[in-house]
């Protein structure tokens, strides 16, 4: 596992939830290849140095993270097939120093859990109460299901004598 | 010491601001290593030191592969103030 940074350059044309989108899709596509997303840093739309495919203008984004090589290779693989990415710039960080600032940005940019976390704590308060409701109806069904079960028996002896 | 200085020494910026790592996307801090045509400006011009001109040089190559900083900039692109231009 190695440390790395990841910037993309996405067309300014899409909409908001395609832009998403395709920032979810490097996320998972990261995580799919065993990657740990430590921060991602939102640039948002920039002015390009120069125009690009005849676009003046950029949407920014950048993840950091721990991965094995194996899934920069495939990344980039799919950034150069995916026509609404511009540019990608992949760096691999090193030696201490450079650790060091990975670091820094890292606790800078670093994705909030807070939320999920929140949400988890919550669930299980619900949860037990749901499922005593549910044992309980499932009962109701079970015995009412055994009683009909026993009927049927008895039409079907009936039946046949 | 018969002469003055004309003008001020020739020092390394860089190790003025205590820099160990050099990020392709603040582009304020290559500044001082561009000329005006974003042109790398060569060590004996700067005052930098060798092992931050080597930074440098690597870090403005990766910003100018990322669209934050021109490969060149010709007479009919030359702007007053281009980073400014950049930074918006």
């Amino acid at each position: 596992m190695r440390h790395y940074e990841l910037l993309t350059v996405l067309k300014p044309t899409l909409t908001e939830e395609e832009t998403k989108a395709k920032v979810n899709f490097i996320r998972e596509v990261l995580e799919k290849n065993g990657a740990e997303i430590a921060a991602f840093q939102e640039m948002g739309t920039r002015r390009l140095a120069y125009p690009i495919e005849k676009l003046e203008r950029g949407y920014y984004s950048v993840f950091y993270f721990t991965a094995p090589a194996t899934a920069i290779l495939e990344v980039e693989r799919l950034i150069r097939i995916t026509e609404e990415f511009i540019r990608f710039m992949s760096v691999k960080y090193e030696n201490q120093k450079e650790m060091k600032y990975w670091n820094k940005q890292v606790e800078k940019f670093a994705i909030e859990e807070v939320p999920e976390v929140k949400i988890e704590e919550t669930l299980p308060e619900e949860a037990p109460k749901e499922t005593t409701t549910e044992d309980l109806v499932a009962d109701e069904v079970v015995s009412a299901e055994d009683t009909m079960v026993v009927e049927n028996t008895d039409e079907v002896k009936t039946t046949q004598e | 010491m018969a002469e003055k200085r004309k003008y001020a020494r020739k020092y390394c910026k860089y190790c003025e601001a205590k820099i160990e790592f050099m990020d392709y996307k603040e582009t304020k801090m290559l500044k001082h290593s561009l000329s005006e045509r974003y042109k790398i400006m060569p060590r004996r011009l700067t005052g930098n030191c060798k092992r931050h001109q080597e930074m440098v040089e690597l870090t403005i190559k990766r910003a100018r592969a990322a669209a934050l900083i021109p490969y060149v900039v010709n007479t009919k692109q030359i702007v007053a103030t281009p980073f400014d231009l950049l930074n918006q």
